[in-house]
């Protein structure tokens, strides 16, 4: 594979990902990826979010040298993208694999150790610890025809794990699998983490990403729109509410008298039966102490107080919106 | 080498989950078993208990080994393994390229340290593992009936093994080459047999041309010698019909000529399946004391341009003769070229390609 050669980063080594300017275009008319930076700290477990089509996997190709990339720089565990050396110490799942079906899950746990060099000894005593740990142990010698999806996506992540991987890339690896298959691969990975290997989740599960990621990426139509930890990329978002009894006061809503309620700004004030919710975007507790003594005063009862911050799937739904259309962004970027 | 072993120990697993494969296998024991059956004796030939008397077949003629030798290249080699056991490894192994470039399949094994070259040559090479199993499983039955029956233990039997598995690697360079471009098993089988029967086609074509270039010559020749022939002189109407025949076969001899340089020259382009397969009759049949299959043949395209003045034998030895000066290094070499191209060109597109 003739992968575009770069001199590798001496900051290289804090990262077990390290991609930049990263493009590739499709056909000369479908722009998958547009200059994408990815930046994957070593032991931790990343997100990489967006919609359809929007180059997430495309970018997991380019790292296993799946998809030639039109250009690319950076490094993957320090080494040149398509090192074979790298290839060796990355377990990867993809999405919709295809492990032959006449094989027995240890035979395709085995396979793939011999792929990346493992030696007999070394497969054969990993494969028969990996199956147990994915709760295959009893399945192992029957063929993979016989197992279900979920079944197989567990085959699946053993067969990643096998050669002791730094790095390992997950492409939806709970497809298919059950609540509590999810629960126990979700495990897993925090087993994984905290082994010291880093692991990269491509996922369409919110949930499950903001559950186990400690940093994510959001990608929208090939470029990468959002990157850091769920605080860091909602913090914006963070808002401070009070409840009260009966309608809004009415100096929330004059413009004149808002400048006393400093550093907050109100942003909004709604009723709800009976009671009114006053919205204080990037208030904190000190900030609103003026505002609770002023409701106070004016004989109001608080309900309730509390620090709001956009969920997830808020941030992924603002990402993938156009602000100036509210449109959901169409999948991939045409030239 | 840990990386080849363990492919070719997943082929081995795929061809062995597979039914055909172990139908094709009985069904080459099946033949062989039908071999060790039959006999030939003084009268003629034996199968089981029964006598089918013959003027030809007989010990007098030809001796028990050369009758085995005889019917494992002519039936075993030619039929068996040439045609029908080659289109059951067809059908066995046209989906392996197809199936490797499928996605979801394709990215496991691109993923691991391995260049694209080496896993997509290792595979191909896992294709031809059906032919050569079959191969080695029907020659080494065959070397035991004919050292048990026939009383020789030919080891050069086992020629067989990388003859015809050579043979089948030209089929399957094209199967591959068709298997990476649409990732359809369906089309690469029905492509492979498209080109295999353009290639017999041709190869046929060229022979039956060739046999009347050769049948032109030797005409001609016959009748230039016979009027030269001054010891038995021609009466006057003989020697004007000689004179029109020469006329006539002179004349025709630069179409003989052209067309068979036309048929040779594309020919040489294209594997010599055909001719691959007859390099056994070369080492086996030629060692032993019976004239090859062209000599006993009674019927064959080239019996259509025979020569009127030239005996049937001498004719046939001729084109024999012809057949026989092609080396077996333009036989192999043009051949090796060839598949060399189609596998190089397969190669270019599974390496380029994004999947």
């Amino acid at each position: 594979m003739d992968f575009p050669r770069q001199p590798v980063r001496d900051s290289a080594n804090d990262f077990a990902i390290d991609l930049a300017d990263v493009h590739k275009t499709y056909g000369r008319k479908i722009r998958a990826l547009q200059g994408v930076t990815l930046q994957v700290r070593a032991g931790e477990i990343f997100g990489l979010l967006g919609p359809n089509g929007a180059g997430k996997s495309t970018l997991v190709k380019v790292m296993m040298t799946i998809v030639r990339p039109d250009t690319a720089t950076g490094t993957v565990l320090n080494r040149h993208v398509g090192d074979p050396v790298a290839l060796a110490r990355i377990g990867y799942l993809p999405e919709h694999h295809r492990f032959p079906t006449y094989l027995t899950g240890r035979q395709v746990v085995e396979f793939s150790g011999a792929m990346s060099k493992v030696d007999r000894p070394t497969r054969k005593k990993r494969a028969s610890e990996l199956l147990d740990r994915v709760g295959m142990g009893g399945w192992k010698d029957r063929p993979l025809a016989s197992y279900s999806k979920g079944m197989r996506q567990r085959i699946g992540l053993a067969a990643a794990l096998v050669n002791d991987p730094q790095l390992v890339v997950l492409d939806e690896p709970t497809d298919g699998v059950d609540p509590v298959g999810r629960r126990e691969i979700r495990d897993l990975l925090i087993g994984i983490r905290d082994e010291g290997r880093t692991v990269l989740l491509n996922s369409h599960l919110l949930s499950e990403i903001e559950n186990v990621c400690s940093r994510v990426a959001i990608m929208v139509q090939g470029r990468m729109v959002a990157q850091g930890t769920i605080d860091e990329l909602t913090s914006s978002s963070r808002r401070y509410e009070i409840v009260v009894e009966g309608t809004a006061p009415s100096w929330c809503t004059d413009s004149a008298s808002i400048h006393m309620i400093p550093p907050g700004q109100m942003i909004a004030a709604g009723i709800q039966g009976e009671s009114c919710r006053l919205i204080f975007l990037g208030l904190d507790a000190l900030g609103a102490q003026p505002i609770l003594d002023r409701l106070r005063a004016e004989q109001r009862t608080v309900i309730a107080v509390q620090t709001v911050r956009e969920s997830l799937e808020d941030l992924f739904m603002r990402a993938v919106t156009d602000p100036t259309t509210g449109l959901i962004y169409r999948p991939g970027a045409v030239t | 080498m840990m990386q080849t072993i363990a492919i070719f120990v997943g082929a081995y697993r795929e061809l062995s989950a597979r039914k055909i494969f172990w139908l094709a296998l009985a069904v080459s024991l099946l033949v062989v078993a039908l071999f060790a059956c039959l006999g030939i004796n003084e009268t003629g030939i034996t199968f089981i208990g029964w006598t089918f008397e013959s003027p030809f077949f007989s010990t007098k003629t030809l001796s028990p080994e050369t009758f085995y030798k005889s019917l494992f290249v002519n039936l075993g080699v030619d039929w068996w393994l040439g045609v029908l056991s080659t289109l059951l490894a067809l059908v066995t192994t046209c989906g392996i390229i197809p199936d490797l470039v499928a996605p979801g399949s394709v990215d496991l094994l691109l993923a691991k340290p391995i260049t694209r070259t080496r896993l997509f040559l290792t595979k191909y090479c896992t294709g031809l593992l059906f032919a050569a199993l079959q191969v080695l499983v029907f020659s080494t039955a065959t070397f035991f009936v004919i050292g048990v029956r026939g009383g020789a233990w030919e080891w050069t039997l086992f020629a067989a093994v990388p003859i015809v598995t050579f043979f089948y690697s030209l089929l399957f360079s094209i199967c591959a080459l068709v298997g990476v471009l649409t990732r359809s098993s369906v089309a690469s089988l029905i492509l492979t047999l498209l080109a295999w029967t353009i290639i017999f086609t041709i190869n046929i074509s060229e022979s039956i041309v060739n046999s009347g270039r050769i049948a032109n010559q030797l005409e001609s020749t016959a009748i230039e010698a016979k009027l030269a022939n001054t010891d038995t002189p021609v009466d006057d109407d003989e020697r004007e019909e000689l004179t029109n025949d020469l006329a006539k076969a002179l004349d025709r001899r630069p179409t003989w000529d052209r067309a068979h340089f036309w048929f040779f020259g594309v020919k040489t382009f294209l594997p010599k399946t055909t001719d691959t397969l007859k390099l056994l009759d070369r080492w086996l049949l030629e060692s032993a004391s019976m004239p090859g299959r062209d000599e006993d043949s009674s019927r064959g395209p080239q019996q259509a341009f025979g020569p009127k003045r030239v005996k049937r034998g001498e004719f046939q030895r001729a084109v024999r003769e012809d057949e026989q000066s092609h080396s077996i290094w333009w036989i192999l070499g043009t051949s090796v070229v060839f598949e060399g191209i189609i596998l190089g060109l397969a190669t270019v597109v599974f390496v380029r390609r994004d999947y």
